[in-house]
């Protein structure tokens, strides 16, 4: 299964303080460890909330407002997305994670085709597939 | 540049309802044309926050927090990763993204950062590790 790992902004981070060098090198050596387990399918991080916007959906009127926003702590800083044997075993791998400090991170399962059961029709999963393909064999 | 492109959860998404057909026709169609306009690079939808947990990091301490979470509107249902030209370029594709879901709902995007963003903390260390990390999750998402 997949599983996202969600790291929430704090005051520095939406500050877009650098992290402590320390830090970033033991975070380097932790997503290391998640490549050679086999487990790391992306990492990113995301720049301060003033840096980007967001956009109200209501009928088909697009309302946007940018950033930043207030509330710090339910915002994102960042993400990984890893591929598990179960939900526990993300878990323990996030148990591992060199934060220190008041941190909390979320962690979700990410939807596969099989959830959506009968919606899923050969068509639409071929059409599905082929998508991924194509997108996979773009460079960059 | 590179954004994330987070759709909010709502009651609906943390209840667990499936799509309707005609939105998930919708946003095939759409994500088709990303593709096809060579801008995505990755995405997924999330299962509700009850199927979720948090881990709470404090000093060498770990308490692990069970969902469902409270804060629905605050909650991410799904995201895409984008390769775009500019900011205005990912407000213009999200303009023409369907409703994502069955009322109102918001769509944040967020540039990532880049190595060079790190500027005088990355190492030719922290750089090589950035590069296998990039390689290792290329087409992923």
């Amino acid at each position: 299964m997949r599983v996202m790992v969600l790291v929430k902004a704090s005051k520095d981070s939406e500050a877009g303080v650098m992290p402590d060098p320390e830090v970033f090198a033991k975070m380097g050596v932790y997503n290391e460890e998640l490549i050679k387990a086999g487990i790391l399918l992306a990492a990113e991080g995301l720049q301060p909330t003033s840096k980007g916007l967001r956009m109200r959906f209501s009928g088909s009127e697009r309302a946007i407002t940018d950033g930043p926003f207030a509330e710090t702590k339910e915002l994102l800083a960042g993400f990984w997305l890893w591929q598990v044997k179960s939900f526990d075993e993300a878990v323990e791998w996030l148990k591992r994670a060199p934060f220190d400090g008041n941190t909390e991170i979320e962690l979700r399962p990410v939807f596969e085709m099989e959830d959506f059961g009968e919606m899923v029709t050969p068509e639409r999963r071929e059409r599905k597939e082929n998508l991924r393909a194509e997108f996979e064999k773009r460079p960059g | 540049m590179r954004f994330m492109v987070m759709v909010k959860a709502t009651k609906d998404s943390e209840a667990g309802a499936p799509p309707t057909q005609e939105l998930l026709e919708a946003m095939m169609a759409y994500n088709e044309e990303l593709v096809k306009a060579g801008i995505m690079k990755g995405g997924d939808g999330l299962q509700p926050s009850s199927k979720g947990a948090r881990v709470q990091f404090d000093g060498a301490k770990r308490a692990v927090v069970d969902g469902p979470f409270a804060e629905t509107k605050e909650l991410v249902a799904g995201y895409w990763l984008w390769e775009c030209a500019s900011l205005d370029e990912a407000v213009a594709w999200v303009k023409r993204c369907p409703n994502p879901m069955p009322g109102p709902s918001e769509i944040e995007i967020r540039p990532l950062f880049e190595l060079a963003d790190f500027g005088e903390i990355v190492t030719p260390e922290t750089a090589a590790q950035w590069d296998r990390l990039k390689a290792e999750s290329e087409g992923q998402g």
